[in-house]
């Protein structure tokens, strides 16, 4: 199977397991308690924007054409009118979702490298203190509790120390002044950014670090390393270049196995820094009732991981030559 | 005679149990430094719960709930009367921190358990049943792995309004279930090629009898192993909804003790508040983790032998 065909295939199960999600949210929005109409239609309203809205959604359709209704509305970008911004919803995914995809892809990509770069090293090192160390360290640092080392940077690094901006993403009078170039302004949301990043490194990278220590040892004990040690090659040129490559694979299907749960995650990061992305806007609808927005949320979030899922897979097809032929 | 009986009785329960095993298996885990740190972890957690009946025994006013210092209207530090120091409303800290250590072993436990029943039963059918049965649930495993379990129960929460603990403990355990079925499956697709499973059934067995009788005792360890990672994962989403402020507002849960150190803005004031919760949060999932990781080194004789051929 070469690399295309197995992208299409993916992508095709990616569809149909996204078609399922829609399908249950659709089912839990009907057998809710309560009115399916008033949860999408603000009690403020005027009449006729109501009206409106209601036939624009099918909601004065029988059920089954209300499902068409739904996904058609789904493909064609609209879910209705958030009650907290007034807005089409469709207009705040826009907003929040780049600020999602470049906190969590940078996290995640981040704590992968330095996960796979330490866990090589470490596996070298077995039994020795280092080793043991390194091991306690990760295992502390991956059941460290999100939110409450959250809160503890911000009030060590931006409190008391004041390395850091305490919330938010950019510096709005920054960003109002018209004479900020491109970098000053990068540079503002990297400067915002450190502390989440840093955040939800040390919680991923512990789990990266143990998964390629472990698969690393497990190919360290394969004759191909023996044959390359008979060889006579150095030690260093053994580690990178004849066992490293084969321990990543454990490594990236782990990546994908927990990418949910570092959504989770990255839900948690955003609302304790007030990070304004997709995750921070779905608890914020949710506390505020604001269903349309809510759901258009937890959508976006849902295709957000299936698509960093479909990633994963070609990465792995990518490295691992055996699945592409 | 009876000796002989008796001395068959308990030849029977070694060889069912497979006791001589379980003690070597003791001897290994408890070798291991990570299992033991974890062990002596737990054990002081599990004082915590079982101490956490006795303040509001002591004095009315230390009820982790309900029971207010009637001459305290602010968050204090650490004093004699209050060994933690007070929330806001004049609540005991102390007492709340031990209530919450029963609510985490209650709902990590609770939840940790129906999502390994649920798991090895659908993991031994998937990997005892055809392959239509095996390809259907592996499917379905795979849709509920790729959904962000704290976000759908906060979904949920936000459809049918406010959930009690045992509704999110069920809901949790919904949710965490695919990672085990897997590995069961997996385990159960090997078991069946071996040469006592077709014996069995030669014999007469019916599938349910060989799959509770023959495969059930040889997965039972391996779900036990992942009870213990299930049971951290499933504090950390009841710490994590709770935090939210969608957890069930009648119980007192770690979680619960950082949503209010936060939420009424005390966190940069109160260290004694924001500290003591996190850390106990943290320290419990850290020692349920550290005893699954030592359990399977025991479990898993690859990783052992790894060990023995570093040295």
């Amino acid at each position: 199977m070469n690399l295309r065909k197995l992208i299409l295939r993916r992508s095709l199960e990616i569809l149909l397991i996204f078609f399922v999600i829609l399908t249950i949210l659709f089912l839990l929005f009907h057998l809710a308690p309560g009115d399916p109409v008033s949860r999408m239609v603000e009690p403020g309203m005027t009449a006729e924007d109501a009206e409106m809205l209601i036939s624009q959604l099918g909601l004065d359709q029988p059920l089954w054409l209300q499902y068409l209704y739904y996904i058609k509305n789904f493909f064609a970008g609209n879910f209705g009118i958030s009650f907290h911004y007034g807005q089409p919803v469709i207009n705040i995914i826009g907003m929040r979702l780049p600020n999602t995809i470049l906190l969590f892809t940078t996290s995640v990509f981040l704590s992968a490298l330095a996960g796979v770069f330490w866990g090589k090293i470490v596996a070298w090192y077995k039994g020795r203190p280092v080793d043991t160390g390194v091991t306690i360290l990760s295992l502390v640092c991956h059941t460290l509790f999100l939110p409450w080392i959250a809160l503890l940077f911000i009030w060590i690094f931006a409190y008391r120390v004041g390395w850091f901006p305490l919330n938010g993403m950019i510096t709005p009078e920054l960003w109002l002044d018209p004479s900020t170039g491109f970098f000053a302004k990068a540079a503002d949301i990297g400067h915002h950014m450190l502390l989440p990043l840093l955040t939800l490194f040390i919680i991923h990278v512990g789990e990266y670090l143990l998964i390629m220590r472990s698969s690393m040892l497990e190919t360290l004990n394969e004759d191909y390393i023996l044959t390359a040690r008979a060889k006579g090659l150095s030690e260093k040129r053994i580690r990178n270049r004849h066992a490293a490559p084969n321990a990543y694979l454990p490594v990236v299907t782990n990546v994908g196995l927990s990418l949910a749960f570092s959504i989770n995650g990255g839900a948690l990061t955003e609302t304790v820094f007030s990070w304004p992305g997709i995750g921070r806007e779905l608890i914020f609808a949710v506390s505020n009732n604001d269903y349309p927005l809510a759901m258009a949320c937890f959508l976006f979030i849902s295709l957000v991981v299936l698509v960093a899922n479909l990633v994963v897979d070609v990465v792995y097809a990518y490295l691992d030559p055996r699945i592409r032929y | 005679m009876a000796k002989l009986a008796k001395q068959k009785i308990k030849e029977k329960i070694a060889r069912t149990y497979n006791l001589q095993r379980a003690a070597e298996g003791w001897a290994l885990f408890y070798d291991n430094p990570v299992g033991k740190i974890g062990m002596f972890l737990l054990i002081f957690f599990g004082l915590m719960a079982v101490a956490s009946f006795i303040p509001p025994l002591v004095n009315p006013m230390y009820h982790p709930m309900t029971g207010v210092d009637p001459g305290i209207s602010n968050a204090t530090p650490p004093s004699l009367t209050h060994w933690l120091g007070t929330d806001n409303l004049g609540r005991d800290l102390f007492s709340q921190l031990l209530t919450g250590a029963r609510i985490a072993f209650l709902v990590g436990i609770s939840a940790a358990f129906m999502s390994i029943v649920l798991g090895t039963l659908i993991g031994m059918v998937a990997g005892y049943g055809g392959r239509i049965t095996d390809g259907l649930l592996m499917r379905f495993a795979d849709m509920i792995m790729v959904m962000p379990s704290l976000l759908v129960v906060l979904l949920l929460a936000s459809l049918f309004g406010q959930l009690n603990i045992w509704i999110i403990v069920v809901l949790i355990a919904f949710f965490r279930w695919p990672g085990v079925s897997r590995v069961i499956r997996s385990q159960t697709l090997s078991l069946k090629q071996r040469p006592f499973i077709d014996m069995a059934r030669v014999a007469g067995a019916s599938h349910l009898r060989i799959i509770f009788r023959h495969i059930l005792p040889n997965v039972l360890p391996m779900a036990f192993l992942y009870m213990t990672f299930r049971v951290t994962s499933a504090i950390i989403v009841e710490a994590a909804l709770a935090f939210l402020g969608f957890g069930d507002p009648n119980t007192v849960s770690w979680g619960m003790m950082l949503q209010w150190v936060w939420k009424t803005g005390h966190m940069f004031q109160a260290p004694y508040w924001l500290l003591p919760p996190g850390i106990c949060i943290s320290l419990i999932t850290l020692s349920f983790y550290m005893i699954g990781r030592a359990m399977e080194e025991v479990l898993d004789p690859r990783l052992r032998r790894e060990e023995e051929a570093a040295q």
